[in-house]
């Protein structure tokens, strides 16, 4: 063995050490290392671990969340008791088909399957062509500009709308093909393209309307959005193919 | 033996409670150097039981390591290159490669133990 080395106890195991190098020693430098090692890890874990979301609304903005569940909560509570009519309808056993073909009767107005009439609003979509006009002909209402449109016309209080000759319902799709743009896959390219609106309050809608971004966005394209009021209007019921994608018919148990 | 999982334990819990926090876009460099300080750990640990262990590399390659790894990623993202994945890759190599060397010392030490037991077992018969 040489005179620089000698044999030392560790805890288990026998281990050679050299001179000026202590078991403690070499324990207190392991201890240091990993104490920054452990601090260096929980720093980091501290620092990616996700910063908790905080409600931050203000009175105002609960007050308004609240308003609008409660308002939902009363829709849903007139549905309940809507059904719930049915329901004994039914089991006083009366004319079930008759209360069966209105309940369908009610369901096709509310998909938009029925002619509707009622107060509303006339919009006239027509070109404007100033001097300063440049660009291609126009030919028809870019698909954007009515998707707009239609969330002002909704947000405005409009029950059922109908763009030229077609029903929009919810399922109904305005997109753009080779320049063209298509509703409920029917190409709408006249001018002026009138967009008629069913609505409780007429008056309201239209002032709304004109003083709308909406009008606004249209002048950017080379287009002026005009709006009257109607007192009677009839819109087309919605004749295409219903695209149901996501229900199945469920059978029952007979 | 239990004094450095005691620092561990101190450390973690030292940096729990102290509510330090590094922001968002320097935490690549924390990882990266505590991927370096496990590396030289491990090292270190690797040095104790093949009895080549010196108190003054150990310390200046832990702390000379963690400054590295973290200049080699700040270099990195200044030049546009992800040379933190050079530093990723020679520590997860070396990681490795320790750890394999310390399980094959233990396992040896294991055996020739269990060896010397059973002679001495036999001699008593």
């Amino acid at each position: 063995m040489k005179s620089r080395e000698k044999w030392c106890w560790s805890h288990t195991t026998p281990i050679l050490l050299k001179a000026g190098d202590s078991v403690k020693g070499r324990i207190y430098t392991f201890t240091i290392v990993t104490a920054v090692l452990g601090f260096m890890v929980a720093v980091q874990f501290q620092s990616t671990k996700e910063v908790e979301v905080r409600d931050t609304r203000n009175i105002m903005e609960l007050q308004q969340a609240l308003t609008s569940e409660k308002e939902r909560q009363q829709e849903l509570n007139e549905e309940i008791k809507k059904q719930l009519e049915h329901l004994s309808q039914l089991q006083q056993g009366g004319d079930v088909e008759e209360v069966m073909a209105s309940a369908m009767e009610e369901l096709k107005y509310r998909a938009g399957l029925t002619e509707v009439s009622g107060p509303g609003v006339i919009l006239e979509i027509s070109p404007v062509f100033d001097e300063n006009f440049d660009g291609g002909p126009i030919r028809s209402v870019p698909p954007y500009l009515l998707r707009m449109l239609i969330n002002e016309l909704n947000i405005n209080g409009a029950s059922e709308i109908a763009i030229a000759s077609q029903r929009v319902v919810s399922t109904s799709a305005i997109r753009e093909a080779n320049g063209v743009t298509l509703i409920n896959s029917s190409r709408v390219t006249q001018f002026p393209l009138k967009v008629r609106v069913i609505t409780d309050d007429p008056e309201r809608l239209h002032y709304a309307m004109m003083s709308s971004s909406s009008r606004e966005m249209f002048s950017y394209e080379n287009l002026s959005l005009e709006s009257s009021t109607v007192t009677e209007l009839v819109l087309p019921a919605y004749d295409k193919p219903m695209r149901v994608r996501h229900m199945e018919l469920i059978k029952e148990d007979s | 033996m239990w004094l450095p999982v005691m620092g561990l334990l101190i450390g973690i819990l030292l940096g729990l409670f102290t509510e330090f926090r590094v922001p968002d876009q320097y935490s690549s460099y924390l990882s990266i150097a505590v991927l370096a300080a496990l590396d030289t750990l491990i090292g270190g640990i690797r040095a104790h039981l093949e009895n080549v262990f010196e108190d003054k590399v150990f310390l200046t390659g832990f702390f000379t390591n963690i400054l590295l790894a973290a200049g080699l990623a700040f270099l990195g993202v200044h030049l546009g290159v992800d040379l933190y994945l050079a530093a990723v890759f020679a520590f997860g190599v070396r990681l490795f490669h320790n750890i394999a060397l310390i399980r094959r010392i233990l396992l040896d030490k294991w055996l020739e133990k269990r060896k010397i037991k059973k002679e001495t077992q036999d001699e008593e018969i």
